[in-house]
């Protein structure tokens, strides 16, 4: 029954078209770990070279999101200092090749209290064409990081440039004051 | 100043600033666990140097295949340290090496060079960008 279950499973993510996918506690190792073995899952599969970077680039934003962001955090230990270096964050990252198209989606809770701004920066990105998209992370680019930001407050916008499509994302309200964080880009 | 060599990690890049030449390099891979970490004290520097005032020439070369979005805007606080120091007349050179058929590093340079218009920003392809500074 158990390898039943577990092939039943395999096979669902097969044909899902999954190539990688991750979900637990996630830290910059293992986000360098999962990019190394994605990285030559592309180029063993001859991705064209342009598609795998953008796969990687993107993969990198959506994982260091949820190490920065996600609500899921184990404590952090007392010797560490501020900075996102030493974080483990809970979350999901899968990367598949769905029609064709690379996929890459991560799902990771966020506070209830962040989904507003998240919600409203997205509709923003979304909503714009990939000339206006350029202007809009050029302009960030220059100004200093939003408040709470542990990077560059660019990583969202990065993805929606690397996209080939506009991105999907979705909020789902779970136990407590949190919300789960769906976001998933198309290359 | 001390010259600042820092060798290239898997995830970070090689660093040398030989300040004495004016010569600043940067080249490899960027996403490290935290940027602000990697980058902050080379922006200190950075800083401090051209602080000291002179009519040094200034040329920086990147060489980068791939650097994330935390990279990008520590990258832009360089640059806009290095265009700031530019307006006020220092000689300024940037190189941005890019791999040939690289539209994602090209695109980046192109985004950092629309901020100059005291030093120059000038994108030269390289067979391999890494290869740049061997």
């Amino acid at each position: 029954m158990l390898a039943q279950d577990f092939l039943t499973f395999h096979e669902a993510s097969r044909r899902g078209g999954v190539i990688l996918s991750f979900g637990g506690d996630l830290s910059e190792n293992v986000l360098f770990s999962l990019g190394e073995v994605l990285k030559l899952r592309m180029s063993q599969g001859e991705t064209d070279a342009s598609v795998a970077k953008r796969v990687f680039s993107i993969f990198v934003e959506q994982a260091q999101n949820i190490i920065r962001y996600s609500a899921d955090k184990l404590p952090r230990p007392q010797d560490k200092a501020p900075g996102p270096s030493g974080l483990v964050s809970g979350g999901m990252i899968v990367v598949g090749v769905e029609e064709g198209r690379f996929f890459v989606v991560c799902g990771n809770e966020v506070p209830q209290a962040d989904v507003p701004t998240l919600r409203s920066r997205l509709a923003h990105i979304v909503g714009l064409s990939s000339e206006e998209l350029k202007r809009f992370y050029r302009e960030k680019l220059r100004q200093a990081p939003d408040e709470g930001s542990l990077g560059g407050s660019i990583g969202l916008i990065e993805i929606a440039r690397r996209s080939s499509a506009p991105v999907e994302y979705d909020f789902h309200d779970i136990a407590g004051d949190r919300c789960l964080f769906c976001l998933k880009a198309y290359i | 100043m001390d010259r600042i060599q820092i060798p290239a990690t898997d995830r970070s890049p090689a660093v040398d600033f030989d300040f004495s030449a004016g010569l600043l390099r940067i080249s490899g891979e960027s996403y490290p666990e935290d940027a602000a970490a990697f980058f902050g004290p080379l922006l200190q520097s950075l800083r401090a140097y051209l602080g000291q005032g002179g009519e040094n020439a200034v040329t920086v070369e990147v060489a980068l295949a791939y650097f994330n979005s935390s990279s990008a805007k520590a990258l832009m606080n360089l640059f806009m340290a290095l265009e700031d120091a530019a307006a006020e007349g220092r000689p300024v050179a940037i190189r941005w090496f890019y791999a040939e058929g690289d539209d994602t590093i090209q695109e980046a340079g192109e985004d950092f060079a629309s901020d100059f218009s005291y030093g120059s920003f000038d994108l030269v392809t390289a067979p391999q960008a890494e290869e740049a500074h061997r």
